[in-house]
């Protein structure tokens, strides 16, 4: 009966949801009662989708095969991790965690939003309730997770094998919540544009849970792409994939919104910007659903999928966006334009920050959906690859991070850029000294690379500075300098953090992009091969059975440059209910590097092995998660706490009458 | 042997899958009253499954309307609802960025300038706002409640299956079957056959099970015991004869040719022995009696039966006649593919799985020098390795020059 118990609650929860909207937009003015209805109904839709996603899991666990999905993507012999990711690893099932996650977000407006105004906080939980139902009914009437067999049959067909990884456990809810959080931007836009109250406050409210969503999104998209990396075997990080762009696009937009929100926040300026920003993030989000889940495209995220499902999220994406923007296309010259400030400022510099990311956004956007159009319309199949990315959007961003550090260094309203460019004189040169380093320690080539290591350094250095600057070390006494750098508000941190992290990330590209070596050759056990000073010796091959795949093992001892060894083993795995092939590669990692082994196809008797070293690959994923960290650090900072009330300071000034 | 050509199970070995043993023993009540533990699965009747739900939408309908209810809940205006608050912060900011430098006194003054302007404004759209509310009503709201308690019982009623029980798997009786240890089965069934060797039916469930275990010997001895028993069904002598083909090894047998003609003799819909007939008379080479055969089990099918391609295979097979005329056009057709393939490639490229596609099919025409051609213009139009991966396989194992050496 649980089956049909979650079904039941999913269908309640769609109920509360649907009459939620229409009663928040007809009585958001009333003020405090329908506030309270809706947030006593926004934590009940929350409590009923989680029970219903509950009893999908509980028919996993117990391999119940008369749930057509359980039938479909699960095995009674799957281990129970992947038994309960596998929940998810479908179109049905993910459905219902998006919904999850949704509810979840507006359950948090619910509970930490007491203190917005009623009107306010009515128009946010209705627009959110209307997400809810349209997911929902999406679901209900078009890709049922519920639906039942009459006759279950014996076992199921088990999950493509590519997802039977702890990836997937950890990859899409991140992913998600990224991609939802930005719903209550989203919904905090169309209220403010309903209600026309758009003020510093409302900044204030929303900043929060952009941040939280950015922070998610970052480490999803982070965990994707080392997923990628290590599961699909070929060693690539990143493959500009239209769905890892459908991710990367809102994180783009979002983190302009980010930047933008702050200036709105600190300064009452870039209003119509930002809820412009807040609507286009949630949009792209929608977009890459829209792309995984209607047939459009084929890659390991695309779920088995039917054009019907297609033109109603199209339908639904149409209605929601575009309602919001004809909202803004009404409202938007009504607002009144915030504080004034000089070209050059901080506003002035975040301003840059939004339009070359914007500009990359647009990019991304046309090269991912050129194709698409083209083939839709026309029929001819283009494909615009790597190199068109990594052109167009290389050259957007390298002058972002040229001025990237200069950023924090100015002030608000008016600042003096030579100054700026002063205290960042030790930043510059000790980059410029540390690639010169680099680069004749390693031996000069004559390429881009050394400019890009240069630029890495100078963002994570120039992040740094302002912390030395500020803490003035150097220039006063150690301990003095210490004090102060403790005492710096947490955001002073997060930004440095966060900018450090993007050069990190930087400096990871730039040197596995240009440095990377590999090799393919066919080795019999016994034999050996070298690559960049690495000794790979093949030591045995031998067949092993898992829980519900049979593995072919090839086991590795590898010799690095400093004479140590390491024993590693790289499995080819085929799995038992669909006989899908996976690769599991075995990888090394020394100091930031790694050693990337995969063993390829049998060949008669000898076996294809592909190898990599990869210099300074794990920059790459750990800049990003020092961009979460920033990010996690500034909502604990003490005026972004969502919902903690202020307390009271000590007063620096009178207040203002 | 024309193996490919005959019904699937005749080409199986004897360790065929397990699923037709249990479909034995599922539908036979005599093996499944001595064997299956009969499993106590409660069947909560739909009747509770409906009180559930009415009592869940009850609750969460009383929790929506006493969230209305008159409670004392923050009635005041919220904190940070409060522009003195947040404006507060804001002057704070000026006071802290003038302290530290940042801001001329001058530039200070107007930004508070401002910044009292800002309040105003805020507290004049508050008033604004104020005035034009009114009360929620306890009638929409009790509305509203209704409208959700209906919606989300009469969609349940419309989407849901409140008969189905849930059958987790360690819970069903088919489950046991399978776990059953199929060689101790049979050995039970044959101890209760050396008590009573005229049981029919225990003869019918062993015989199948025989097949399975691969003791072909035994099951051909059930069989004929069957087919003593009992009168003769065009069913018992097909199985009789898949199992005597079985072991003749795709040697054919007389006598299971005897068994399929009587069968397909005595039942004029008996499609199985028709098929085995057909493709025996394939093997045989007898191809006019086999295209008669082919047609005849053809004529049988509604259009939507699995094994009718395999029958028109047959048949087209039995038709040409065995020649290798069928095999040389083929040859001619992917020759024409492949410099198809090879031109556009050449002319406007294409994707790297259309490259592997081109090297392959020139290895398989055995043409090494053009699968290395091939090879080298696909590294030029996709050089990195990760890219290229199906065609260095495919590369390495014909023994092409990869790295620009032979490895």
């Amino acid at each position: 009966m649980s089956i049909e118990l979650g079904h039941f609650a999913l269908i309640l929860a769609f109920a509360i949801a649907t009459i939620s909207t229409i009663g928040g937009y007809l009585f958001w003015r009333t003020g405090l009662r329908i506030a309270m209805v809706l947030s006593q109904g926004a934590i009940l839709q929350f409590i009923l989708v989680a029970v219903a996603f509950g009893a999908l899991i509980q028919a996993f666990v117990v391999s119940d095969f008369s749930l057509a999905l359980a039938v479909n993507h699960s095995h009674s012999l799957k281990p129970l991790l992947f038994k309960i990711s596998g929940v998810w690893g479908n179109h049905e099932g993910s459905m219902v965690l998006w919904i999850l996650i949704l509810v979840a977000f507006g359950a948090m407006v619910a509970a930490f939003g007491r203190r917005l105004p009623h009107d306010l906080l009515a128009l946010v939980l209705a627009t959110q309730s209307l997400l809810t139902a349209a997911f929902a009914g999406f679901t209900l009437f078009t890709s049922n997770p519920f639906e039942r067999v009459f006759q279950p049959p014996l076992e199921g067909n088990d999950l493509n094998p590519v997802l039977q990884d702890i990836g997937l456990a950890i990859h899409p809810p991140l992913l998600y919540a990224g991609y939802v959080g930005f719903s209550i931007c989203f919904s905090f836009a169309v209220a403010a544009l309903i209600s026309g109250r758009i003020d510093q406050a409302w900044a204030r409210w929303v900043r929060p849970w952009t941040m939280l969503s950015w922070t998610f999104l970052t480490l999803g998209i982070a965990m994707g792409s080392y997923w990628a990396y290590y599961e699909l075997g070929w060693g690539g990080w990143w493959f500009w994939d239209p769905v890892e762009n459908a991710s990367f696009m809102p994180w783009l937009a979002g983190t302009a919104l980010l930047h933008s929100a702050l200036v709105m926040e600190k300064r009452n300026a870039l209003k119509i910007w930002t809820i412009f920003l807040s609507i286009i993030t949630f949009s792209l989000s929608l977009l890459g659903t829209f792309l995984v889940r209607s047939g459009i495209l084929t890659s390991v995220h695309t779920f088995a999928s039917d054009p019907t499902r297609g033109l109603v999220i199209l339908t639904l994406l149409a209605l929601v966006i575009g309602g919001a923007f004809f909202l803004f296309a009404l409202r938007a010259s009504s607002l009144r334009q915030g504080g004034l400030f000089a070209p050059v400022s901080r506003e002035g510099a975040l301003i840059l920050n939004n339009l070359f990311l914007a500009t990359a956004v647009g990019a991304v956007l046309v090269g991912t959906l050129y194709p698409l159009l083209l083939d839709a319309l026309t029929g001819t199949s283009i494909s615009v690859g790597a190199p068109f990315f990594n052109l167009t959007f290389g050259a957007l961003m390298a002058p972002l991070l040229l001025v990237l550090p200069f950023g924090p260094l100015l002030a608000w309203k008016r600042a003096d850029v030579v100054n700026a460019a002063q205290r960042l004189m030790a930043a510059a040169g000790l980059a410029i000294f540390v690639t010169i380093l680099v680069s004749a320690l390693g031996g000069v080539a004559l390429s881009l690379a050394p400019l890009g290591l240069l630029l890495g350094f100078w963002v994570a250095f120039g992040a740094v500075a302002e912390l030395v600057d500020r803490s003035k070390l150097g220039r006063i006494p150690l301990g003095e300098s210490r004090r102060r750098l403790v005492g710096l508000p947490r955001t002073a941190w997060s930004t440095a953090i966060g900018h450090f992290g993007v050069g990190v990330t930087v400096l990871g590209i730039v040197s596995t992009t240009a440095w990377e070596t590999e090799l393919v050759t066919r080795l019999n056990p016994g034999e050996t091969a070298v690559l960049a000073g690495y000794t790979i010796a093949f030591d045995s091959f031998e067949q092993v059975p898992g829980p519900n795949y049979i593995s072919d093992q090839g086991h590795f001892t590898i010799t690095a440059p400093n004479g140590r060894t390491r024993q590693t083993m790289a499995d080819r795995r085929t799995y038992v209910a669909s006989g899908m092939p996976t690769t599991e590669a075995a990888i090394e990692t020394y100091g930031f590097s790694q050693l990337y082994l995969q063993l390829g196809e049998p060949l008669e008797d000898t076996h294809v092995v592909r190898v990599w070293h990869k210099p300074y690959i794990t920059l790459i994923w750990l800049g990003a998660v020092l961009m979460s960290l920033a990010g996690l650090l500034s909502l604990t900072d003490r005026k972004l706490r969502i919902g903690v009330p202020q307390k009271a300071r000590k007063p620096v000034a009178e207040p203002a009458q | 042997m024309p193996c490919t050509h005959a019904p699937a199970r005749t080409c199986g070995n004897a360790s065929a899958p397990i699923t037709r043993v249990l479909l034995v023993f599922e539908h036979d009540a005599l093996i499944q009253d001595l064997f299956l533990p009969r499993a106590g699965t409660e069947r909560l009747g739909p009747m509770l499954f409906w009180f559930v739900a009415t009592a869940v939408t009850v609750i969460a309908c009383a929790a929506l309307y006493y969230a209305a209810g008159p409670r004392m809940v923050n009635q005041s205006t919220p904190l940070s609802g409060d522009p003195n608050s947040h404006f507060r912060l804001l002057l704070d900011g000026i006071e802290s960025d003038r302290a530290s430098g940042k801001l001329g006194e001058a530039e200070a003054v107007a930004a508070k300038a401002e910044l009292a302007r800002e309040i105003l404004r805020a507290k004049a759209d508050q008033d604004g706002a104020r005035t034009a509310s009114a009360s929620l009503g306890r009638k929409p709201l009790a509305i509203g409640l209704l409208a959700v308690a209906f919606l989300a019982l009469g969609l349940y009623a419309l989407l849901g299956s409140p008969n189905l029980p849930a059958q987790p798997l360690a819970d069903r009786p088919e489950l046991a079957a399978a776990n059953l240890d199929l060689g101790s089965a049979v050995a039970r069934i044959e101890a209760a056959l050396a008590a009573n060797p005229d049981d029919l039916q225990g003869w019918s469930v062993i015989a199948p099970a025989y097949v399975e275990l691969g003791r072909l010997e035994d099951a051909i001895r059930a069989y004929r015991r069957v087919l003593e028993l009992g009168e003769p069904t065009a069913a018992v002598q097909t199985s009789l004869a898949e199992v005597l083909l079985l072991q003749a090894n795709g040697a054919g047998s007389p006598e299971a040719m005897d068994l399929l003609e009587a069968a397909a003799q005595s039942d004029p819909n008996h499609v199985l022995s028709r098929l085995y007939l057909a493709s025996e008379l394939t093997r045989q080479e007898r191809y006019p009696e086999a295209v008669d055969a082919w047609n005849a089990a053809i004529a049988l099918s509604t259009g939507e039966e699995l094994w009718l391609s395999a029958a028109q295979e047959g048949l087209r097979v039995a038709q040409s006649g065995g020649t290798a005329e069928a095999e040389a056009q083929q040859a001619q057709m992917i020759a024409q593919m492949v410099s198809g393939l090879a031109e556009r490639l050449a002319q406007s490229g294409g994707s790297i799985e259309e490259w592997a596609q081109l090297v392959r099919a020139y290895l398989v025409l055995g043409d090494e020098e053009k699968a290395q051609a091939a090879y080298d213009d696909a590294v030029r139009a996709f050089p990195q390795a990760f890219d290229r991966g199906d065609l260095d396989t495919i590369a390495l194992g014909a023994g092409l020059k990869l790295n620009g050496a032979t490895p």
